[in-house]
């Protein structure tokens, strides 16, 4: 699709139709690619097996690793529902409803990617730590936020909040809510509607935001990083074990855990790939379609 | 089941969409809501619907009174503009949804609702398309699914929001007399919405016309056309010519009797209602003109003239054996004599709607 696009872009552009300049171009990207992403890339397996499988295996088996893994799942595991259901919120009411503030609401979704993950970080330390705002309120009942896994939960729900909502807005926008009314008239209850007519129209984009905001929930090091206070076996997600064994001079370690980090995002490619595939989302097929 | 509507008024922000539009349809007919664009014509099918909430006035389906009555609670059938068929649902699914939701205690069994959709795709004569998907079928094809799906649940009351707009011409007219004959079997009240007024003429038991809001008229498709109450009405379901002042005098014997309201009277003439002749009439109630334009394809011969005094050129419509009897042609002299001719003392409102570019 996108090969047919450039195409036909240079035929309309005399310029860039000559074969050589086509050529070179390619050439270009394709060096560029290489040593900017595959290179390092490949650098990190092999170094991660620089040393053989046992060293690995034994790098990957520590302790403090099979710990930080852990976290990782566990924290994914709870910021990537809250995410959805955040997610689902916010979209259903900002393509379905008319309100005050629907587009400061629309603008204020993207701010966690506009700022940097450390801000969010920092933002946190000073509502929930031990100084902050709710700091002595939530000491004097033995809630633990800051340097514990409530904060490297919320401090990943902060940053991973846009990728559901920015899936789902434009395709509900453009899809409009004719079914759901057609629904509501033929005598559907509101949770019919939602399972039976809503959920289904949606559920690509939804599952393709949900992979998008599961790859940076597992990888979200500043943010996670500020709020962690880095406690070997108990704050610390694979990222930051990534960067404490580097630190450490433990680069074989570093770069065996590293390698899993970078497995999962080439998980996440292929699914997400395999998606835009089986739907035509981001396609210009189906995104002509929806916009009928 | 009668539907009163009565007084219902509607705003969004400073745009007045239905300002106190009272109506009674009865049960079993079929009334078409007609008007240009940005009339109110759909919010207020919207409203009877329960989609919209009126801001002031009633709306009693079989006299009872459904302002706190949600949507899915009044028994309507609702058909839409872009079908809004459930894209991921097969055709039968689609029109067995409203069956499958109903509450346990009234929901037919599966054997009941297959034999019910199998029906109703068989009256929709789309039998054979039950296990396909809507992007599968044809625009005409759709909407008599969405009919379907609306009649499944037997409403009471069968809402249409401009069905037909989406269809090219002969699908639309297939449809719409297929709707009459469904309408003649079903005998459910229903409420169509249109914009083209040859359908809404063509199909209903009664035409509704609204203007920026406001009722206009309320009455049978020949009541309407043959007795317009407004300059608006008159000039909504044709073509019309309009005349007034010195040439308005020639055409109608009285017209140059009061010269005091001559400034205000405007008359109009559709262009079949001309008597074309290469003679002044004896009555002399006729005035020259020159054919500027002939256009023989169809039915009549369409011909556009320039009459002396008047600013825009005037459309005429004569049969075909008339004009080659005549031996019409381009750049010929004839004389106009209208054969009836609608006189409105409102000139202001009759302008304004040449200004719209009405009339020819």
């Amino acid at each position: 699709m996108h090969l047919v696009r450039l195409r036909s872009k240079s035929e309309r552009a005399p310029s860039l139709k000559t074969t050589a300049t086509r050529l070179a171009l390619v050439f270009a990207a394709l060096i560029f690619v290489a040593a900017f992403l595959v290179l390092p890339l490949v650098t990190v397996f092999a170094q991660a097996f620089a040393q053989g499988w046992r060293v690995y295996a034994d790098a990957v088996c520590r302790e403090d690793v099979i710990a930080a893994l852990k976290l990782t799942a566990l924290v994914a595991a709870f910021a990537v529902p809250l995410n959805v259901i955040f997610g689902l919120a916010a979209s259903w009411a900002i393509a379905r409803f008319d309100f005050v503030g629907k587009k400061l609401l629309n603008s204020l979704i993207d701010i966690p990617l506009a700022v940097s993950p450390v801000v969010a970080g920092i933002m946190y330390v000073e509502v929930f730590g031990l100084r902050g705002w709710l700091g002595a309120w939530l000491s004097a009942h033995n809630l633990h936020i800051i340097f514990a896994v409530p904060g490297i939960v919320l401090a990943t729900v902060f940053v991973t909040f846009p990728f559901v909502a920015r899936e789902l807005i434009p395709f509900m926008q453009a899809q409009g809510c004719d079914e759901e009314e057609a629904a509501v008239v033929l005598g559907a209850s509101a949770p019919s509607i939602f399972w039976r007519i809503t959920l289904p129209n949606i559920k690509w984009p939804l599952l393709y935001g949900t992979i998008l905001a599961a790859s940076r929930s597992i990888g979200e090091f500043g943010a996670v990083s500020v709020v962690s206070g880095h406690i070997r076996g108990l704050t610390v997600t694979t990222p930051l074990e990534v960067e404490m064994l580097y630190n450490e001079y433990n680069f074989t370690a570093a770069f065996a855990v590293a390698s899993l980090l970078t497995l999962a995002a080439v998980v996440t490619l292929i699914v997400k790939k395999a998606i835009e595939l089986a739907t035509g989302i981001h396609g210009e097929r189906e995104t002509g379609e929806r916009a009928r | 089941m009668s539907i009163a509507i009565e007084k219902i008024t509607k705003n969004y922000g400073s745009f007045h969409a239905l300002n106190g539009v009272s109506l009674t349809i009865a049960s079993g007919e079929l009334v078409a809501l007609l008007g240009p664009s940005g009339s109110g014509k759909t919010t207020l099918l919207r409203i009877i619907a329960g989609l919209e909430s009126a801001d002031s006035g009633a709306v009693r389906l079989h006299n009872e009174e459904t302002a706190h009555l949600n949507a899915s609670l009044r028994g309507i059938g609702f058909v839409f503009q872009h079908y809004a068929l459930f894209r991921h649902m097969t055709i039968f699914e689609n029109v067995a949804f409203g069956l499958r939701v109903q509450s346990r205690r009234v929901r037919l069994s599966r054997r009941e609702i297959r034999e019910r959709v199998t029906e109703l795709l068989s009256l929709v004569q789309l039998d054979s398309y039950a296990r396909m998907f809507p992007d599968q079928l044809s625009g005409g094809q759709r909407q008599r699914v969405a009919l379907a799906r609306a009649l499944a649940v037997r409403p009471r009351v069968l809402l249409l929001d401009e069905p037909f707009s989406a269809l090219d011409a002969k699908v639309r007219k297939d449809l719409r007399n297929w709707l009459r004959h469904i309408h003649d079997e079903l005998r459910v009240t229903t409420v169509l919405v249109t914009h083209d007024q040859e359908e809404a003429l063509e199909v209903a038991d009664r035409v509704a016309i609204l203007n920026r809001g406001a009722l206009e008229q309320f009455g049978t498709p020949q009541e309407i056309y043959d007795r317009p109450v407004s300059p608006f009405v008159y000039n909504f379901l044709g073509n019309v010519n309009l005349f007034h002042g010195r040439l308005l005098a020639a055409l109608t014997a009285q017209g140059a009797a009061d010269s005091s309201d001559a400034a205000s009277i405007v008359g109009f003439v559709r262009p079949h209602e001309f008597e074309v002749t290469r003679a002044l009439p004896p009555n002399g109630q006729a005035v020259p003109a020159v054919i500027e334009r002939v256009n023989a394809a169809g039915a009549q011969v369409h011909l556009e003239v320039k009459v002396a005094g008047n600013k825009n050129p005037v459309a005429v419509e004569i049969a075909k054996r008339q004009f080659h009897e005549l031996k019409l042609g381009e750049g010929e002299e004839i004389y106009l004599s209208p054969q009836s001719i609608r006189v409105f003392n409102d000139r202001a409102a009759a302008e304004q709607l040449l200004e719209q570019g009405a009339g020819i």
